[in-house]
């Protein structure tokens, strides 16, 4: 082992993606849809709605991206680098522009990937994805050994100990289209395993834990499915950001949210609703898991309509998300339903709640969003949380329950909103919404307690809200000019303290 | 931020200022804006200057004898200084202050107040040049002088000094909600950094925050000198955020008192806005027979007459007592049509139309918190001397 003794620089901050797209020519090639429903997609479509969306979750989490592109030519449209919400179109502009032409230099293209993610000592640190659909036949720079023993060809760099030196952190996804048993046919199963072989030996001897795959599609669907493994969700037509409440609609806000701590007999809703950093650190407790992650977007209603791009960032879920908004809800519930086998079954079920309850069979959407909450009990801690508090708002506007409505998306939109900000701010203050929340324990005491109790009872209660008002005074200090959005939230759980009485 | 200058000016005439109190025993009286604290503070100095008669719910057997008394020594019932920065728009404007006296007469407009400003306007200096529609630019620090215990004299009674700072409901509100800008001593100072924990405190105009700052230290400095605290609660506030800056503030003043163990009365204000309580009042203004029982426990604690809910009952015998520090008073009860309810010498109500008489506003209960808060500081006291 190479690193023995030595001390292990700090890991990057900030998650580091790169993804490396093959542009070769077979790129036009259509992939079949075993639904029928649709027209044929071409590879490279399919794959350009994949970046799409990448970019978008980039610019959301203002995690690093870079985007790199190769025919026998390797090109860095997009820099490893923040992608800035602003720039956003000027990127996605350019990605429509890509034209798949030539052959494939996979290797190099794996080659300047790592470079882009390499930190000096700290060796290559990131996540490198990379999508293709043929076999390396114009690499002039880097080469894959046929075998461990065997020596890469003269003049060039054996790929594997150039990307995975000492100290990396390094993963990589493979997606290879199409069935490689040929070549032509689609990916290179055969080199790519080997490759795998050795990446995975190689991060043996530097004591590195193995983070490497390599997975075959066959159809648009899959690829989705690998791509886009998403819960997506909009606001609804009444909703109003949080900075555009005038102070005293505000404070009715708050007064309502804590109704909905206060009564939880009236609003059962409020206690399926799970902690995010509860969830996080609970899920880091459970340790690995086999689980596919689903990425969960709300995209908030804002000026000018719903947001650009649906089709093309999600996909099959992006054309339901576009009919539904358009009104075409007969559509829109066409559409979902094909979805089903390569879309997340919560993700679909709950969208087919959201459609009916729009088209008023209530019968059917309650249904289906009971089915729903069941499929998110079973989804990993992490991104159980905000997919509960979806599946909230949509229940809560069922019953007609403003109280529960109102506290859900409170938190949900503070917490989008926050996405793109400090993590340790958002962390936060979602420890006090959390502590809010748990503060209808101790409350519920101060009612239900005997005669004789209940000064204990209300004791416990007070020092309980004077822990959370302590907590509260922290942030105000500490956060003070992180914006609206913070002040706002801060502001909301101070109100919502006064009526916890 | 610019450094404001600071100048004084005080306007008087001179042998009506009052004469300095220095051993007196302090109040301080706290509240949200609006919460009553002028009105408590007004009609307070008329009843000792004038013996404006109050009234008591639930009646007492005693015939509510109390011994507070007016302070003969001064015949200023009530001094207001007000501190009020010039041209708030101005940074380098300076903060000037201004002080008023009052003196027990009653008012010749019935429906204004029962005591009445020692010199003309001219004298008093100019006061809210600058007016701003929520006042951010002055504040008003209150002291009303009386004396406690034996009537006959110094030598038996206890000078006392009620204060509050006027205006300043707001920076009330924030000092006591906010406990990381709580002063240790009377020289200390809040700091501007201190401040942040104040809501939007950075966004608000450099004249504004100084003032504020200014404000709480002023505050801070003479509630670490108070003997006790009354707390003003009003239970008739529209607005939801009023409601929760009163509940913030009353778990301030909790855990303040609490911390150190200083003496707290609490003074429901207003209490006649309360529908079952002003049924008392009219009954009582009516039926000179009457002799009200009204169960003001029973109504705080179990019928939320505070709007403080379980707070009341978790504070219950941890430094205050329901049953004896919480009171419900009126300083002026009103027809309802927003002017105080007169009672003329018969002791009915006055006639509002046809030939004006004098009559008396109707007060309730006024005297008791502060009562209470002389006899507990007394208490102490004389434990700690024990």
């Amino acid at each position: 082992m190479e690193n023995n003794g030595e001390e292990v620089p700090a890991p990057p901050t900030r998650e580091r993606n790169v993804l490396l797209l093959d542009l070769s020519k077979s790129m036009f090639a259509p992939l079949p849809d075993p639904n029928g429903g649709g027209p044929e997609r071409q590879k490279i479509e399919v794959a350009r709605t994949a970046v799409f969306r990448i970019l978008q979750d980039a610019a959301t989490s203002g995690n690093l991206f870079g985007l790199v592109t190769f025919t026998e030519t390797v090109r860095v449209p997009v820099p490893l680098g923040e992608i800035h919400r602003e720039n956003l179109p000027y990127i996605e502009n350019l990605i429509s522009l890509l034209t798949p032409s030539g052959r494939s230099a996979i290797w190099d293209a794996i080659g300047v990937g790592a470079d882009l993610l390499r930190m000096g000592t700290s060796g290559v640190q990131g996540n490198l994805v990379l999508v293709t659909d043929g076999w390396d036949n114009a690499s002039s720079r880097f080469d894959v050994r046929m075998e461990p023993t065997a020596k890469v060809a003269a003049g060039k760099v054996d790929l594997v100990p150039y990307i995975l030196p000492a100290h990396s952190r390094l993963t990589l996804r493979i997606i290879g289209i199409g069935n490689g048993d040929e070549r032509d046919k689609g990916a290179d199963a055969g080199r790519m395993n080997q490759f795998l072989t050795q990446l995975n030996q190689r991060a043996q001897e530097l004591g590195l834990p193995p983070a490497y795959s390599f997975q075959l599609v066959n159809t648009s669907t899959q690829l989705f499915a690998q791509m886009v493994n998403a819960f997506v969700d909009v606001g609804y037509e009444d909703d109003r950001p949080i900075e555009e409440l005038h102070p005293e609609e505000l404070a009715r806000h708050a007064a309502n949210a804590a109704r909905a701590l206060k009564e939880p007999q009236q609003h059962a809703t409020v206690a399926r609703i799970k902690s995010s950093t509860a969830a996080a650190k609970a899920a880091e407790a459970a340790g690995y898991s086999e689980s596919p992650e689903i990425e969960v977007d709300f995209l908030a209603s804002g000026p000018g309509g719903p947001p650009a791009y649906l089709k093309e960032r999600y996909g099959p879920l992006g054309e339901v998300v576009s009919a539904y908004l358009a009104g075409e809800l007969d559509r829109a519930l066409e559409l979902i339903q094909r979805t089903q086998g390569f879309l997340p079954s919560v993700t679909r079920l709950y969208w087919e709640a959201r459609i009916q309850y729009a088209r008023h069979a209530v019968v059917e959407a309650a249904r289906a969003l009971l089915q729903a909450w069941t499929e998110a009990e079973k989804l990993p801690a992490a991104t159980q949380a905000p997919i509960l508090r979806r599946l909230a708002v949509l229940q809560a506007r069922m019953q007609n329950d403003k109280e529960t409505e109102t506290l859900v998306r409170f938190i949900d939109e503070t917490e989008h909103r926050l996405n793109n900000g400090d993590p340790k701010t958002r962390e936060r203050l979602m420890d006090l919404f959390s502590k809010l929340m748990e503060l209808r324990g101790t409350y519920q005491l101060t009612r239900l307690a005997g005669e004789g109790d209940i000064q204990d009872a209300a004791i416990k209660h007070e020092a309980a809200v004077e822990e959370v008002f302590s907590l509260l005074q922290d942030a105000r200090l500490e956060l003070a000019s992180e914006g609206a959005t913070v002040e706002g939230a801060l502001d909301f759980i101070e109100i919502c303290l006064a009526e916890m009485r | 931020m610019t450094e404001v200058k600071v100048t004084t000016r005080r306007k008087s005439t001179g042998k009506r200022e009052p004469k300095s109190s220095v051993d007196a025993t302090r109040i301080a009286v706290v509240g949200i804006p609006a919460s009553g604290k002028t009105t408590y503070f007004r009609f307070l100095s008329g009843h000792f200057g004038l013996n404006l008669p109050i009234l008591y719910i639930p009646s007492r057997a005693d015939n509510g004898s109390l011994p507070l008394f007016g302070d003969l020594e001064n015949d200023v019932a009530l001094e207001e200084t007000t501190y009020e920065t010039t041209d708030p728009t101005d940074p380098e404007g300076s903060l000037e202050t201004t002080t008023r006296y009052y003196v027990n007469r009653p008012m010749e407009d019935r429906r204004k107040l029962w005591v009445e400003l020692s010199a003309g306007r001219d004298e008093q200096g100019i006061l809210t040049k600058y007016p701003l529609p929520t006042k951010f630019n002055q504040f008003v620090e209150m002291k009303m002088r009386f004396r406690y215990a034996a009537p006959e004299g110094e030598a038996g009674s206890r000078p006392m000094e009620l204060q509050t700072v006027d205006e300043a409901g707001g920076i009330i509100s924030d000092y006591f909600t906010y406990d990381r800008i709580w002063l240790d001593s009377p020289e200390g100072e809040v700091t501007e950094k201190g401040c942040r924990v104040i809501p939007h405190f950075d966004s608000w105009r450099p004249d504004r925050r100084d003032l504020w700052k200014r404000g709480l230290t002023l505050l801070g400095r003479f509630v670490c000198e108070a003997d006790a605290i009354i707390l003003l609660l009003s239970p008739a506030l529209p607005s939801l955020r009023d409601q929760a800056q009163q509940v913030n503030l009353a778990r301030g003043v909790f855990r303040y008192t609490r911390q150190r163990n200083l003496p707290l009365v609490i003074a429901v204000s207003k209490a006649d806005k309360l529908k079952e309580f002003y049924g008392e009042v009219e009954q009582s203004v009516r039926e000179r027979t009457f002799r009200s029982t009204f169960d003001t426990t029973d109504f705080l604690l179990r019928r939320d007459g505070a709007g403080m809910g379980t707070i009341l009952v978790a504070q219950e015998g941890r430094g205050i007592s329901t049953k004896e520090d919480v009171f419900m008073i009126s300083s002026a009860v009103s027809t309802g049509e927003g002017h105080p309810l007169f009672i003329g010498e018969s002791g009915e109500e006055a006639p509002n139309t046809g030939t004006v008489t004098m009559g008396v506003p109707v007060m309730v209960n006024t005297t008791l918190p502060l009562a209470r808060a002389c006899e507990r500081i007394l208490e102490r006291r004389a434990t700690k001397g024990a």
